[in-house]
């Protein structure tokens, strides 16, 4: 499947066009503006942070939206523009110090222009035009250094760090690598008994009886692993509190991935105390 | 450009052979769709009775068709417009139905055809896409949406959307309907002899084939033909009846084919529409049940570290996970 991630994010509010005029007036809501990569899209989030909600969710094909600088504005006041429509969006930048907004801006354009942009963090900065987009740009070096993953996972953790008093930890596993073929075909063989329990789970409209074959099946199949990287996802949002207690988790296991599987495992200890089954 | 704005409540389907069918199924129409994997004649004639193709392709925004064949804006048949982007597989199907002579259908699908008689194909495109049970009809074969994740409004992991193109013959030449054109597309005629409208077909598509650079179109071809099953048993037990054993066999190894094909589509159709959540949480308490989330987990982790060095190594982008 194609490459998901967030690729940089900045402390930003909004700012709405007031009726009839051509003045924009910010709103003070605390926010932040994301770019994200989603199966092969680059998608410019905007979230509350005060709520964690993602309110704004906008897709950008390449060169279709700029992100420039509103001069008539006093401020740091910012517009993104599409060429295939008369959409406006405007922004404000939250961060106390403007020292970092060209940066972020400049990269920002490099990735609305081609989604494989490489960032560049640093003073001197600038957006690269890149010649290809099938597969990730190998145009000139980036002055200053990169954000690596771990980097951008700080950064995000800090911007969501609010209600429900847990900044969700960076995820540093996907569900994927924990439900691959290989851990399922050895847990199945060392658990024969436990592979009943799985069948409730099955889809009800299956064309054959449920069986491990079965299970192995589904599990291998793109329409599972699609569904475990959508959960995944969902997960690290950290807002899935409501669906997790219909699994029978408390709240706290939808705040991630980490605390998810925390919660599993005692979920577990728990039912396996109640089944009087042997620890391994 | 947000994405769920202008879908209209149309999800974004797959576009395999079982989908469509299950589809055709749902409208009670005695067609399936299948792969073409080749626009040779055998493979065509093994399809007979065949009513349409398809061709698929994805859509390369930077480069334009170049038109063969002229506009038929007087064109008697069915077309309509593609107003849903996510519509675009069933609308590419319905534009294939409407202009097949005496097709037996359920009442929802003859009573739509019916009422768009005479419409422009724009009216036409708009009734269709409000069509409620079409709609829904469309929407059971994709993954329950926003059902187990309510609100988030998470971008969901399909495939990239593809263009459909329908060719069929009508009045003597062959059509092409592209939702997305003006008005249906007039290319030759045929002779009714030998493989008929098909060698235009062939003609014209791979005409078109052959207009991109090679490597640069993500192309596939599919079939509307009758369902073989009905038939090929009808036939088996007439042989049978007739103690001809050495053609029973024969046909037995055809029938049992096409049976495999279709259970492994009702397998796929079946995990399709199923919410997984249930499952995935289930596996995971099974593994911590037996002691491997730890191990799992660990696992996990050194594997994402290493991805996450492969990648920086190759310069910032991540692999496929």
């Amino acid at each position: 499947m194609a490459e998901s991630g967030t690729l940089l994010a900045f402390k930003a509010g909004r700012a709405f066009r007031r009726e009839g005029t051509n003045f924009v007036d910010p709103s003070p809501t605390k926010g932040a503006i994301l770019l994200r990569k989603e199966d092969d899209l680059l998608h410019l989030v905007w979230k509350n942070r005060a709520t964690d909600e993602v309110e704004e969710d906008l897709i950008l094909f390449p060169s279709d939206a700029t992100f420039s600088k509103v001069s008539q504005a006093s401020g740091r006041v910012y517009v993104l523009k599409f060429s295939s429509s008369d959409q406006r969006h405007f922004f404000w930048m939250q961060d106390a110090s403007s020292a970092r907004d060209e940066e972020f801006v400049n990269n920002v354009n490099g990735f609305l222009i081609d989604p494989d942009h490489e960032a560049s963090w640093g003073p001197s900065s600038q957006p690269e035009a890149s010649t290809s987009t099938a597969g990730a740009s190998s145009s000139s070096a980036p002055s200053g250094f990169q954000a690596s993953p771990e980097q951008l996972a700080q950064l995000q953790q800090l911007l969501s760090s609010a209600v429900g008093g847990g900044a969700s930890a960076p995820s540093e596993l996907s569900l994927n690598d924990i439900l691959t073929p290989a851990n399922m075909t050895a847990l199945f063989t060392s658990h024969p008994d436990l592979i009943p329990t799985l069948f409730p789970h099955l889809p009800p409209d299956l064309p054959m009886p449920p069986s491990s074959e079965v299970l192995q099946r589904i599990i291998s199949s793109p329409q599972f692993r699609s569904a475990v990287s959508n959960f995944d996802q969902a997960l690290r949002t950290g807002l899935l509190g409501g669906l997790v207690r219909q699994l029978g988790l408390p709240e706290e296991a939808g705040t991630g991935i980490e605390p998810f599987l925390r919660a599993v495992q005692r979920q577990a200890d728990q039912e396996r105390g109640e089944d009087g089954m042997d620890t391994d | 450009m947000s994405g769920e704005d202008d879908t209209n409540g149309w999800q974004l389907t797959e576009s395999d052979p079982g989908v469509f069918s299950e589809l055709l199924k749902t409208l009670g129409v005695p067609l399936i769709v299948d792969d073409l994997y080749s626009l040779d004649s055998e493979s065509l004639a093994s399809l007979q009775p065949l009513h349409a193709l398809i061709f698929l392709f994805k859509w390369v925004s930077t480069s334009s068709d170049s038109m063969s064949g002229n506009y038929d804006p007087e064109f008697p048949g069915f077309f309509a417009h593609q107003v849903v982007n996510n519509a675009c597989a069933t609308i590419a199907v319905i534009n294939a139905l409407g202009n097949i002579p005496s097709l037996k259908s359920g009442p929802q699908l003859a009573q739509l055809m019916e009422f768009t008689n005479n419409m422009d194909p724009q009216t036409r495109g708009l009734v269709v896409t409000s069509s409620d049970w079409l709609r829904e009809a469309h929407n059971s074969l994709s993954p329950p949406s926003a059902i187990s994740l309510d609100g988030l409004e998470l971008p969901r992991q399909t495939e990239d959307a593809y263009h459909f193109v329908v060719y069929l013959p009508s009045m003597g030449f062959v059509y092409e309907l592209d939702g997305l054109k003006p008005h249906a597309v007039r290319h030759g005629s045929y002779n009714e002899t030998g493989e008929g409208w098909l060698s235009r077909a062939r003609e014209v598509i791979e005409n078109r084939i052959a207009t991109y650079p090679p490597g640069a179109l993500d192309f596939s071809l599919l079939a509307l033909r009758d369902d073989p099953l009905p038939l090929l048993q009808a036939e088996l037990a007439k042989l049978q009846t007739a103690g001809k054993q050495a053609e029973a066999a024969e046909l037995v190894v055809k029938l049992e084919s096409e049976t495999s094909k279709r259970n492994r589509w009702n397998f796929e159709n079946s995990i399709r529409r199923h919410n997984h959540v249930g499952l995935v949480h289930a596996l995971l308490v099974t593994l911590a049940k037996a002691g491997r989330l730890e191990p799992a987990k660990e696992n996990a982790k050194s594997v994402m570290k290493e991805r996450i060095a492969r990648a920086k190594s190759k310069g910032g982008a991540m692999d496929e996970s």
